[in-house]
């Protein structure tokens, strides 16, 4: 579960990246999004997961990351192994399937796990999406890990009544579960509502479009980042229309 | 499942801890150099500040947290090489938030939940059911569905299905946040009944005046070491220790000191009424 969660949990961190404007990080992420969701090369694909894996070496997250990258990891191998054995596509297009996959989750991951809830919140305002969406989202986003820290003391609590979370065969185990989950749910759901009646009680909802205490603003080192990235998408685009092998 | 062996039963300790140091996955320090050794029938009641390192502290007892360095014993049985479960057939945790242990259908089930875990025969499941309901006043609400209850009585009902499996050691995490005074009584008669049956009760808490009466022996903790640690009297009513882990000093003993009066601090109020009175 912590593998799962940890994939869209930000890091603060210090380095270049982390000082980039978000939106540009957003449209390194997309960008690699996009271009893994098109593309049929495995070439071209592995090239979209090295360049992610050479960013997050640069931001400094590369344990985190790999942490999350796990369970992503497998997953990919899933689709892979359904798409070789069940679906009538060819090999190729099963090994497409399961990279793309992976550099998809990847570059959502990179992003998420480099942008703060509030340059997210920053991001979708510009990009003009209702109020009530972006605070819904945002606060959805800042939950993940205060449920995962719930969730941990959940499974203390039962621990220290006897209940032992790896006995047992597998549906055993996951019935195991069930004392974790219903209280995660109970705990979640009072959480919101306690934090409904305090923004209500703080006025939200008293303007339609409340102001922002910071703006978003373009730096050089942001023009630069946006510059090599149109150049890359152009070769990107060259490759994969003129030349052979990708 | 194998209940944990008294061992430590020539020696009266029950749990110690040897230089205990204890560091989080992300580096953060929370135990220096705790050592301390708790004996059979002890009331221990330990205080700090927020961040002290006092639920971590209690988290090793039961195996939840295991040390980075040095030793934690409980009844002479080295937590490393024992399971939570097995440690938890004989210290008993009631966390500071009950809505993170309550789940099953009915108040009646939550009891049953930890008794079956340690794999008690059904006919001792039902008295232990029974006397847990009758002691803490539970049994109206027995068919009841637990996340249905008031803060008060979720408290009470896991202290009720900790104390259904007749822990040794049992471990309070902040046992008085929301309960009234009537409760607060109530639970303070319970902890004297098992210090009498020769059980030992480890109380985490801010609320200095509810400990007071108790007179428990009494270990003020601050960024993670023990900085203070001996009877109430000693520990409690000294502003300049109490001060070091942001400890109020009792109501009590301000009166005596206002009085003039010198230790030992009259533990009651009614203790108080007879020295003013000269009686």
């Amino acid at each position: 579960m912590q593998w799962i969660a940890s994939g869209f949990l930000f890091v603060r961190g210090t380095t270049a990246y982390h000082r980039l404007d978000p939106r540009v990080r957003l449209a390194i992420s997309l960008s690699i999004f996009s271009i893994s969701l098109v593309s049929q090369s495995i070439i071209f694909l592995s090239a979209m997961i090295a360049i992610t894996v050479g960013i997050v070496v640069f931001a400094k997250i590369v344990r985190r990351f790999a942490k999350s990258m796990v369970f992503t990891a497998i997953i990919s191998l899933i689709a892979f192994g359904l798409n070789y054995y069940f679906a009538p596509a060819s090999p190729h297009q099963a090994v497409v399937f399961g990279i793309r996959l992976f550099a998809v989750i990847s570059s959502t991951s990179l992003f998420f796990m480099t942008t703060t809830p509030d340059e997210l919140e920053q991001v979708m305002k510009w990009l003009h999406l209702p109020p009530d969406f972006i605070m819904i989202f945002v606060i959805a986003i800042r939950f993940v890990p205060v449920l995962m820290l719930d969730a941990l003391q959940i499974m203390d609590a039962q621990r220290a009544r006897g209940l032992e979370f790896d006995k047992g065969n597998f549906i055993k185990r996951l019935r195991n579960m069930i004392p974790v989950i219903i209280p995660l749910i109970a705990v979640a759901l009072n959480r919101s509502l306690d934090l409904a009646e305090a923004m209500d009680s703080r006025a939200y909802g008293a303007t339609k479009r409340p102001t922002s205490l910071y703006k978003l603003s373009l730096a050089k080192r942001d023009y630069f980042t946006l510059a090599i990235l149109v150049a890359g998408l152009g070769i990107g685009i060259y490759l994969t229309l003129f030349v052979s092998i990708f | 499942m194998q209940a944990l062996k008294k061992v430590d039963d020539l020696t009266n300790v029950v749990v110690s801890f040897d230089a205990v140091d204890f560091s989080h996955p992300n580096g953060t320090v929370a135990l220096r150099d705790v050592s301390l050794k708790i004996e059979r029938s002890e009331l221990v009641a330990i205080l700090g500040t927020n961040g002290a390192g006092k639920s971590t502290l209690v988290r090793h007892i039961n195996g939840l947290l295991k040390p980075t360095h040095g030793k934690v014993a409980v009844f002479g049985q080295d937590t490393r090489s024992a399971t939570s479960a097995q440690l938890s057939r004989q210290v008993g945790i009631v966390f500071q938030n009950p809505n993170n242990q309550l789940f099953a259908q009915s108040v009646r089930k939550e009891i049953e939940f930890g008794l079956r875990n340690f794999g008690l025969p059904d006919n001792v499941i039902e008295d232990r059911i029974k006397w847990a309901l009758d002691t803490f006043s539970l049994g109206d609400y027995a068919e009841r569905s637990p996340i249905e209850l008031s803060g008060g009585e979720k408290k009470r009902l896991c202290i009720a299905l900790v104390l259904a499996w007749d822990p040794s050691v049992l471990i309070l995490d902040e046992p008085t946040v929301g309960q009234d005074s009537e409760q607060k009584e109530k639970l303070a008669d319970i902890i004297r009944e098992l210090i009498s049956e020769r059980k030992n009760v480890i109380l985490v808490t801010h609320d200095v005046e509810f400990i007071w009466p108790l007179q428990p022996r009494s270990v003020l903790m601050a960024n993670g070491s023990i900085i203070a640690d001996g009877p109430a009297q000693q520990v409690l009513a000294r502003p300049d220790i109490a001060e070091k882990s942001s400890v109020f000093v009792p109501q009590l003993v301000d009166f005596s000191i206002i009085h003039g009066w010198s230790s030992p601090f009259p533990p009651t109020p009614e203790a108080a009424e007879r020295k003013l009175r000269g009686v």
